[in-house]
């Protein structure tokens, strides 16, 4: 901004104290035309952009915004050129001495230039000048007359002197030109500070007008806001005169109100005052008359107070005694609470150790109970596995001594026939054996299981029958009376947990529950269980009462306690009635009839035996008598052989020849006697 | 305390007859005396109070500061002694109302805004150019320069070195003392004219951006000697080194220090490929055209953004070598080159590469020799480059012709803001004409920028 404001300045001192026209140097006076020129246009400019600005400003006046107007005074372009022209007047100066200072180099150079030519020059005549003089010299050396040496000498020193003062001259010019040099130095010095002053001189007669022409706007804008200010405060001046009037009419009217109202309330009040004062009066007169009769009853409360405040002393006394042995009571009962509850400690542990106890035994006891089932199971095991032998043993047994029996009574048969065959002569007829057929050796067994099974539910109908026929509530109370004792005896394969359930239920329901549970652990399910069972029960009673199957039912006996299962009373019913006649009928193959001829043949036969053992006595009379024979027939070979008597030897074998088969056909006909002795 | 001492001066104004009327004294009479803010009706002062008065006192011995709490911080930092010794305060003090007391009390005159208001910048930054500037080799003892650098080495961002003083050993004699070319090659073989190394220094400082310097004397007056504005060869040698070794360098600026074409492409030499240089700045020297083309090789091989070698020795043929530099460039925004001796040749060699350059948005060839030929290759460029903002032709002899050919360039351009013509004998008409299009295309940037401006 300083720049524009020198600039705005610059126009009017140009006149002044610029590079006037009339200035001896050619470019100063350049550049005054040019300054002339420039400041011309610059008025011309300012008065537009100053009536511009102005114009401007009353329009902001208008629009009453004092900020806006700043800013567009702000904004006005006038500083613009001056910053540029101004700038361009102060260069000026230094233009113009950038010129005159390039001239002057130029012109320096040129003398510099013109100095060595004329110095070359110079040097050169002199040069010559010198030549000439030793020339001279050699010239002189050949003169011989003295007078002739002495002008050639004159002439020498003259030539020397010439040559010395041209020399002279040339340092003198020299010289000159330095001192010019120097004056120019001085004088430049002073030009560069009137220059300088001159500079100086222009910016500050710039600042100046710049800052005057920043006051006048300064001061219009100041104006107008005095302007815009006055408005404001006469507005504001009037409006305030007129509140204040509104204001003090209002007051006086409030005023005369006032005084009214005070009148009427002063009137009123009077009013009040005497109606007040009656009303006052009576009541006096009434709260008079009251208070002497409450007098009255407050003597006689304090008559009543004093019986009253007696009886309570007394009454405090009695509660202040009981409540002394109420303390001591108190104290007993503590005591007491304590002592209880030590007691309470020490049976709570004592409950607390038998607990423990008692868990310590369950304990054991479920162990043990757990390894008797498990020795128990076994057991069963082990006697299933005894029973299947049993079983099979016994069928082996069986079967063994059936084919035993049958064979013997094949044998006996046999023996029969041929009795009544060969020794009787009759004719043997086999006797009817339905039950030789019957016994394979395997279907026997079979049959019996049947039979078995069959004899069991015969045994049931026959139950049924019973029942339906004579003892049907004696059957019902039986079967009661066992399921009560089998919920006793059985109890055992109840759980202790459902115990302690059924305890607090009834009698009935209790052993029903019971019953239920041990059905469970026995793997009775339907009702013809529960009667198979009864039915064993009461055929063992009954077994036991007849004593007729000791053997079988004292086995199993315990097997029953054991068990009670009904798988084993399944082959426990084997039958074994028919098997006593079964084996006496294989007993009684043959009848008592046949026995007796079989003894009548056994004595006949004897009294056969004894005279056959005579016969064969007499066989051996024979033999011996053969022997003796023999011998002596050997004998005679001897003697005859002796040539005497080989006639007689033959003679001899002959008759032996007849002896012998004598004898034979006395032994073969003898069994046709035999068969004849015996029919 | 507070009472006495305002009494004090009341005592002294009036006559003792004041003394012995208390009532007189109207600040005796008074309850509450609100004008003094340092007033209260504690008699005794605070314990804190007490405390922070001890540490205040004893701060160089045992500085107790961060340890505080916020308001305590406060009242000591607004009475430390401005005056304590740095090796205290550089890194323990960053609260900026000290470091001003310290401005004010050392300089008095002081433009905070120059140093990105940081009044502790700006005081480091003083310091050490002053320590610098009155540092006298072989005299001084290079610690105290060195021992500075761990106290300012994170505040120093600028060094603008206004001067550096020579050994202050006999000087010797130079036979022609009117004659610059001369004096600066005595200073070839007076190796005893060596100013400070800024090898040692600037490798450590490792927020520098800016470096000015200038090799020559301040205010010598009647003790002026040529050398004592020497930059010697192993100066610019130990310079050079030192601007390679640091590298957040941005802006390099050697004014004035008769910098020729040798001492030029040394320093040259060693920047190439720098890593932050922005700006170099070597008006005021003696480059020419060898040094020029130095130049131009750093111009594409560094990041610089505004080239300057105003007022140097530059002919022609460094104008090619920059312009020939230029037309490759894409990073250049700014060059100045005026006050040199391009002349027609060089001056066309600059406005072809224009043709070329893409990136160039200002441009300075005032007093440089220029004529017509030029203006012709100038009116070209003004209508096909679109880039360049702103050229300044004054002080060249374009004349009429050349002033009608840049016109009818100039009617072609919607670019150009800124195109001085001053000086150059263009008439009148070209010269208003050209005004006008740069006038309107000012204000259609002016115009630009505002909506811009709004829109953001």
């Amino acid at each position: 901004r300083k720049k524009m404001s020198q600039a705005g300045n610059l126009r009017e001192d140009t006149e002044e104290a610029g590079p006037s026209v009339d200035s001896e140097n050619p470019e100063e006076r350049i550049a005054a035309r040019r300054l002339r020129i420039a400041a011309r246009s610059e008025a011309k400019k300012r008065q537009e952009l100053g009536d511009d600005s102005r114009e401007k400003k009353e329009i902001k006046e208008e629009a009453r915004k004092s900020q806006h107007q700043v800013e567009q005074s702000e904004k006005v372009p006038l500083g613009l050129c001056y910053c540029y022209d101004g700038t361009e007047l102060v260069t000026n100066i230094q233009v113009a001495a950038d010129s005159r200072e390039s001239q002057h180099q130029t012109e320096v150079e040129e003398a510099h230039r013109l100095r060595v030519e004329k110095l070359e020059n110079e040097a050169k005549s002199s040069l010559e000048k010198f030549e000439e003089i030793t020339r001279k010299w050699t010239v002189a050396k050949m003169k011989e007359i003295p007078q002739d040496l002495r002008d050639s000498l004159s002439s020498q020193q003259q030539l020397c002197a010439l040559l010395i003062e041209d020399k002279n001259k040339l340092i003198h010019e020299l010289q000159k030109e330095m001192k010019l040099s120097d004056d120019r130095y001085v004088k430049d010095l002073k030009k560069q500070a009137e220059d300088v002053d001159l500079m100086i001189e222009r910016m500050e007669d710039q600042v100046k007008f710049l800052m005057g022409s920043y006051r006048d706007e300064l001061d219009q804008i100041e104006n107008s806001f005095e302007h815009e200010r006055k408005i404001l405060l006469t507005g504001n001046r009037k409006k305030w005169e007129q509140y204040t009037k509104e204001r003090r009419d209002k007051e006086l009217e409030n005023v005369t109100q006032r005084m009214k109202r005070v009148e009427e309330y002063e009137v009123l009040l009077q009013q009040l005052r005497t109606e007040d004062t009656e009303e006052y009066n009576m009541i006096k007169i009434k709260l008079d008359t009251d208070v002497q009769i409450l007098e009255q009853q407050l003597q006689q409360m304090k008559a009543t107070y004093q019986l009253n405040q007696e009886k309570l002393e007394y009454n405090f006394q009695v509660l202040k005694k009981r409540d002394e042995e109420n303390t001591i009571t108190k104290s007993q009962q503590k005591r007491k609470i304590t002592r209880l509850q030590d007691v309470v400690n020490n049976l709570k542990i004592k409950c607390a150790n038998q607990e423990k106890q008692s868990r310590e035994e369950n304990q054991n006891l479920t162990d043990d109970y757990t390894r008797i089932m498990q020795q128990y199971k076994h057991m069963q095991k082990k006697m299933r596995h005894f029973a299947a032998i049993d079983a099979k043993k016994f069928e082996e047994v069986w079967l063994m001594n059936e084919e035993e029996v049958k064979a013997l009574v094949e044998k006996a048969l046999d023996t029969d026939r041929l009795v009544h065959e060969q020794q009787l002569g009759l004719a043997w007829q086999r006797p009817s054996l339905a039950f030789m057929e019957r016994c394979g050796p395997l279907q026997p067994q079979r049959q019996t299981q049947k039979t078995a099974h069959q004899a069991i539910s015969e045994l049931l109908q026959e139950r049924e029958g019973s029942e339906g026929e004579h003892s049907g509530t004696v059957s019902v109370k039986m079967v009661k009376k066992l399921l009560e004792l089998l919920c006793d005896e059985a109890g055992f394969l109840i759980e202790s947990k459902l115990l302690k359930l059924l305890s607090p239920l009834e009698k009935d329901e209790q052993s029903l529950m019971k019953l239920d549970s041990i059905f469970t652990a026995m793997g009775i399910e339907s009702e013809e269980d529960v009667y198979k069972l009864a039915d064993f029960f009461m055929k063992y009673r009954h077994t036991q009462g007849e004593q007729t199957q000791v053997r079988r039912g004292g086995g199993r006996e315990g097997e029953l306690a054991a068990s009670h299962q009904p798988s084993m009373l399944g082959l426990g019913g084997r039958d074994d009635t028919e098997d006593a006649a079964y084996w006496e009928a294989m007993g009684d193959v043959i009848p008592e009839a046949k026995l007796k001829i079989w003894g009548a043949l056994e004595a006949a036969l004897d009294k056969y035996h004894i005279v056959l053992t005579e016969r064969s006595k007499f066989i051996t009379d024979t033999q011996s008598l053969k022997q003796q024979n023999t011998e002596l027939r050997m004998l005679l070979h001897q003697y005859v052989n002796s040539r005497v008597c080989v006639v007689c030897v033959c003679a001899c074998d002959c008759i032996e020849r007849v002896c012998v088969q004598n004898v034979f056909a006395n032994l073969t006909t003898r069994p046709l006697n035999l068969s004849t002795f015996f029919s | 305390m507070t009472a006495t001492m305002s009494k004090s001066p009341g005592a002294g104004m009036y006559p003792p007859v004041a003394k012995l009327n208390l009532a007189a004294d109207p600040r005796k009479m008074r309850r509450i005396i609100a004008e003094d803010p340092e007033w209260s009706l504690t008699v005794v002062p605070l314990l804190s109070n007490l405390c922070l008065q001890h540490i205040v006192r004893n701060f160089e011995e045992k500085p107790i500061l961060e340890e505080l709490l916020p308001r305590h911080k406060d009242y000591v930092l607004e009475r430390l002694s401005p005056s304590l010794p740095l090796q205290v305060t550089a890194n323990l003090i960053s609260d900026d109302g000290y470091w001003k007391r310290c401005c004010k009390q050392r300089w008095g005159l002081c433009d905070v805004s120059s140093y990105g208001h940081s009044w502790k910048r700006m005081f480091f930054e003083r310091h050490l150019e002053n320590i610098i500037e009155l540092y006298i080799p072989d005299a001084t003892d290079p610690k105290t320069v060195l021992g500075m650098v761990p106290l300012c080495r994170n505040y120093v961002k600028r060094l603008d070195i206004s001067q550096l003083m020579p050994p202050i050993k006999e000087p010797q004699k130079s036979e022609d003392d009117d004659n610059s070319d001369s004096a600066s090659d005595m200073g070839m073989d007076g190796p005893s004219m060596d100013h400070f190394d800024f090898g040692i220094l600037l490798d450590k400082l490792s927020h520098l951006e800016e470096f000015h310097v200038v090799y020559r004397v301040k205010g010598c007056g009647m003790n002026f000697e040529w050398n004592l504005f020497e930059f010697t060869f192993r100066d610019c040698e130990s310079l050079a080194k030192a601007l390679k070794s640091c590298k957040t360098l941005r802006v390099l600026r050697i004014h004035q220090s008769k910098v020729d074409d040798e001492k030029c492409r040394q320093l040259v030499n060693n920047l190439l490929d720098h890593p932050s240089l922005r700006e170099l700045n070597l008006s005021h020297n003696l480059i020419g055209d060898r040094g020029a083309r130095a130049i131009g090789k750093l111009l594409n091989r560094s990041k610089l953004e505004r080239l300057t070698v105003y007022d140097n020795n530059i002919r022609g043929l460094g104008a090619q070598a920059i312009a020939y530099a230029l037309a490759k460039n894409s990073s250049l925004l700014s060059l100045n080159l005026r006050l040199n001796r391009l002349g027609d040749e060089g001056g066309q060699a600059i406005a072809q590469a224009l043709l070329k350059n893409r990136t160039l948005k200002w441009l300075h060839l005032g007093g440089n020799e220029m004529t017509e030929p030029t203006a012709t290759v100038l009116s070209q460029v003004l209508v096909q480059n679109n880039t360049l903002r702103s050229i300044n032709l004054s002080c060249n002899r374009l004349g009429m012709d050349g002033g009608k050919v840049l016109e009818e360039g100039m009617c072609h351009n919607s670019s150009m803001v800124e195109c001085d013509i001053r000086l150059t004998e263009v008439g009148q008409e070209s010269d208003y004409c050209i005004s006008q299009v740069v006038r309107n295309n000012r204000n259609q940037a002016h115009r630009k920028h505002n909506t811009d401006e709004n829109l953001a």
